[in-house]
């Protein structure tokens, strides 16, 4: 029976098909989602930083364990809402119009993966600036005018 | 809000009862394209769907259903009912546990086209 469907399928495929694809239906798409991811990335960057690391206290070692828990996950959120605009929202032409498109967002992706393995300040403040970028680019391709704020 | 509950059980594969219904046209065939149904359903999947399913039974929560897309003309949608709305509207969602392949759209019960009753064919 697996056969003959198979066959079916192969030689006469369905000519109709059904979308399990949520970002055609929903078309929702704002870099400020990954944004926000970064700037809590960076945040918590700063705070393991900040502690004393000749500070062997339980409570030292209970916050620099959650912070660097809270930063990973917040650098790999960034990332995830990054590839999700880079592969969803972005079409060839606007490849044609931003032709370092692939490389920012290649790059950007690079960085968040960066500041989640490393406690690197530097790259968590350039992750930022790269996801400006980005809202630049992806209002300009919306034809708004979207003035870039961060929360901090 | 909840009426009632279909235990999730994976997706019979179309056997011989099916074949025969699909045979004489009480079955359509479709083919899946995105990720927002797996693991149950993968792109290249082809299903089979039953038109008549509604007419005398409301959807059910758990059913998964094919519908016309609430604002996207021409765009049909595979879903799973999660809920019904007190108005009598559903709400469908695929079951991708990743957040990014997924999200809630809700339609009116008119714009149900059927439930999916089995996997004709696997992706190749």
């Amino acid at each position: 029976m697996k056969l003959l469907t198979r066959t079916i399928k192969q030689f006469f495929p369905a000519q109709k098909t059904v979308s399990a694809h949520c970002d055609g239906p929903c078309g929702v798409y704002d870099p400020a989602s990954a944004r926000i991811a970064a700037e809590a990335a960076l945040s918590m960057t700063k705070k393991i930083l900040a502690l004393d690391p000749n500070d062997r206290s339980h409570a030292t070692a209970n916050s620099l364990s959650r912070f660097i828990t809270i930063k990973e996950e917040q650098a790999q959120l960034a990332k995830t809402d990054l590839l999700v605009l880079w592969t969803d929202y972005f079409k060839p032409p606007h490849l044609e119009e931003y032709p370092d498109l692939h490389d920012t967002f290649w790059q950007a992706a690079k960085l968040c993966s960066a500041v989640k393995v490393e406690v690197n300040l530097e790259k968590a403040e350039e992750l930022l600036k790269a996801i400006n970028k980005i809202h630049t680019i992806f209002w300009a391709t919306k034809k708004r005018e979207m003035p870039y704020y961060t929360a901090s | 809000m909840v009426l009632n509950h279909r235990e999730f059980s994976g997706m019979r594969e179309s056997k011989g009862k099916e074949i025969f219904l699909w045979l004489i046209r009480l079955r359509q065939r479709y083919r899946v394209t995105g990720a927002s149904m797996r693991p149950l359903l993968s792109a290249g999947d082809e299903v089979l769907v039953d038109p008549q399913a509604y007419l005398c039974q409301s959807p059910r929560i758990g059913d998964i259903v094919v519908a016309r897309h609430p604002t996207q003309a021409g765009l049909q949608i595979i879903k799973r009912i999660k809920a019904v709305r007190e108005d009598g509207d559903y709400q469908l969602q695929g079951d991708n546990p990743d957040p990014a392949q997924n999200s809630p759209s809700r339609v009116p019960a008119k714009l149900i086209l059927g439930r999916v009753t089995s996997r004709f064919a696997p992706a190749s």
